[in-house]
């Protein structure tokens, strides 16, 4: 059933990153990100490297879902291995045809692939380990600053958690149509690329018209029940941080400060 | 004064072409005047299009008069300032279950309201709990809502509704897309919080069998009033009800068919125990 799958990839295990505040794993995959690209050399990807290792085994999460994220960014890691490794100019090391690999190239290439699997796999765990809805609470209270600077952050996180719930819905209801559409002669599976592009047109359109019609709906049953934006608002699970949260951000504090010293300055 | 009042409400929809020029104009509401007490079960009945959600949607200041007044526990709703208050006071239950539930979680949900209102985290919690176990959801508090059942989705939007602490409860025709089972449950759930928290009730459908319980009942037409009193008054006027294109439920009917042809029944009757005592009864003279 399609209202059984299961929204982004959170996994449902009790671990010491699991009860993180949002904020925390937003923050700290954020300054992970960010330090994948201050390093240069290779101390400072092992030490990226036996963080990322601690928080999984922390997480509890099996890292065979880690592998799994993997999947879908191979290509892009091919391609971006490939070009740096034959197209950066420097010293030959190995030549055949027109190709020539070279040192310069090779280390570029590695280090490309190694940022790359890292800042995937960071970022799944913070996925793997916050749901999303805890993940839009996180972000509105971490972007709350930019209120001032008039970004509508209540607005933006309030759209994303009302996306999230139709999601589902309207899912249902595609499936709905497209059986509707199947009954009444359309071919969703026959025929060329551009055929069945356009075979989608009686599908979309009434989906379009649902989705708008659902959203007018909702939009009165929030007016009726008092909902006016974000001002004056409270929360019934408000994002209180706890000793963990601050041990945590210590530790990303640390973490960022060897990676500076060793992957930076020093070498 | 009731917790409701209209004075000769009037409410016009009108249609305007893309140029914006008035292309015609709709009355949906017809110079209506209610006074509803506070505590009361009121049904408002009519057929597609006599103007009855749209009557409802003033109670809640989502539509402003066109002309006359709306009063809710004595504000006039088109003052802006009167606003928050009335909306927090007469609370609203829509038709579709799926598009007036906001949160991911059934708790979260009924905390929606609250929440808007600014009240304070651990009063939210002691409400949505209160309110979840008024409609009989507790158990589900942190279940989806797309897991549910119709008619456990309405009483989530409920319980919701109740979560503000309301005076009055609009339901617009809350069980027009539920099963029977679950129109029982919203029915029932409704009754409730009629009997228990003496919440006034305001239930706008077009199925006969649930206003048998109201001590009111309003039927609509063409955006006016056809026909008022207590459902047995109502349903005593067989005829008028057919002429107004409503059904009549079966029972109802069945005792309206037999005093037409003859046997000395009473009118108004609005369940089937009430007709095999009324049958016994006559049985028993002979």
């Amino acid at each position: 059933m399609l209202r059984d799958i299961t929204l982004g990839q959170y996994y449902q295990t009790d671990s010491v990153i699991h009860r993180l505040d949002p904020r925390v794993k937003l923050a700290t995959t954020i300054c992970y990100i960010i330090s994948l690209f201050i390093v240069d050399n290779l101390i400072g990807y092992v030490i990226a490297g036996l963080f990322l290792a601690l928080v999984i085994k922390l997480s509890k999460v099996p890292p065979k879902f880690m592998i799994r994220g993997m999947k879908s960014i191979l290509f892009l890691l091919i391609i971006a291995v490939g070009f740096n490794l034959f197209l950066t100019p420097g010293e030959t090391l190995v030549a055949f045809w027109k190709l020539r690999i070279t040192k310069e190239g090779g280390r570029l290439a590695a280090f490309m692939a190694i940022r790359l699997v890292f800042l995937i796999m960071g970022s799944s765990v913070m996925t793997l380990t916050t749901t999303p809805n805890n993940l839009t609470d996180g972000m509105e209270k971490l972007l709350g600053p930019l209120k001032r600077i008039r970004v509508p952050v209540h607005e933006i996180s309030m759209m994303m958690s009302i996306a999230l719930r139709f999601i589902p819905i309207l899912l249902e209801e595609t499936d709905k149509i497209m059986k509707a559409q199947i009954a009444r002669g359309a071919d969703f599976e026959n025929g060329n690329l551009i055929k069945k592009a356009k075979s989608l047109v009686p599908l979309l359109v009434p989906l379009f018209i649902s989705a708008f019609r659902r959203a007018n709906d909702l939009a009165m049953a929030m007016e009726a029940r008092c909902y006016r934006g974000g001002e004056h608002r409270t929360k019934m699970k408000p994002l209180v941080y706890h000793k963990r949260d601050g041990i945590a951000y210590g530790v990303v504090v640390c973490y960022l400060a060897l990676c500076i010293i060793f992957g930076k300055i020093l070498l | 004064m009731g917790i409701i009042e209209t004075k000769d409400l009037v409410f016009e929809y009108i249609r305007r072409d893309e140029e914006g020029n008035v292309e015609g104009i709709t009355r949906a509401v017809d110079n209506v005047n209610l006074d509803i007490k506070q505590g009361d079960f009121v049904a408002i009945l009519g057929h597609n299009g006599s103007g009855k959600s749209t009557l409802a949607k003033h109670i809640n200041a989502i539509l402003y008069p066109t002309e006359g007044t709306v009063w809710v526990d004595g504000k006039d709703t088109s003052r802006e300032e009167n606003l928050w208050d009335v909306r927090q006071e007469a609370g609203m239950v829509f038709q579709n279950p799926d598009n007036q539930i906001i949160g991911q979680v059934v708790e979260e949900d009924v905390g929606f309201g609250p929440e808007n209102l600014g009240i304070p985290t651990k009063e939210i919690w002691e409400r949505v709990e209160e309110s979840l176990k008024a409609v009989g959801m507790y158990e589900f508090r942190k279940h989806s809502p797309n897991k549910l059942s119709g008619g456990q989705k309405q009483r989530v939007s409920i319980a919701g509704v109740i979560a503000m602490h309301p005076k009055c409860i609009v339901l617009d025709e809350p069980t027009a897309m539920l099963d029977p089972n679950g129109r029982k449950e919203v029915i029932r759930a409704a009754r409730a919080l009629n009997d228990v928290e003496e919440i006034t009730i305001i239930l706008i459908t077009h199925y006969m069998e649930e206003i048998i319980h109201a001590n009111k009942v309003f039927v609509m037409d063409k955006g006016k009033i056809a026909m008022e009193g207590t459902p047995r008054e109502i349903f005593s006027q067989v005829e008028k009800l057919k002429a107004l294109r409503l059904d009549v439920p079966q029972v109802t009917l069945l005792a309206h068919e037999l005093k037409k042809s003859g046997l000395a029944i009473p009118e108004g009757i609005l369940t089937c125990e009430e007709l095999v005592a009324a049958l016994g009864r006559l049985n028993r003279r002979k």
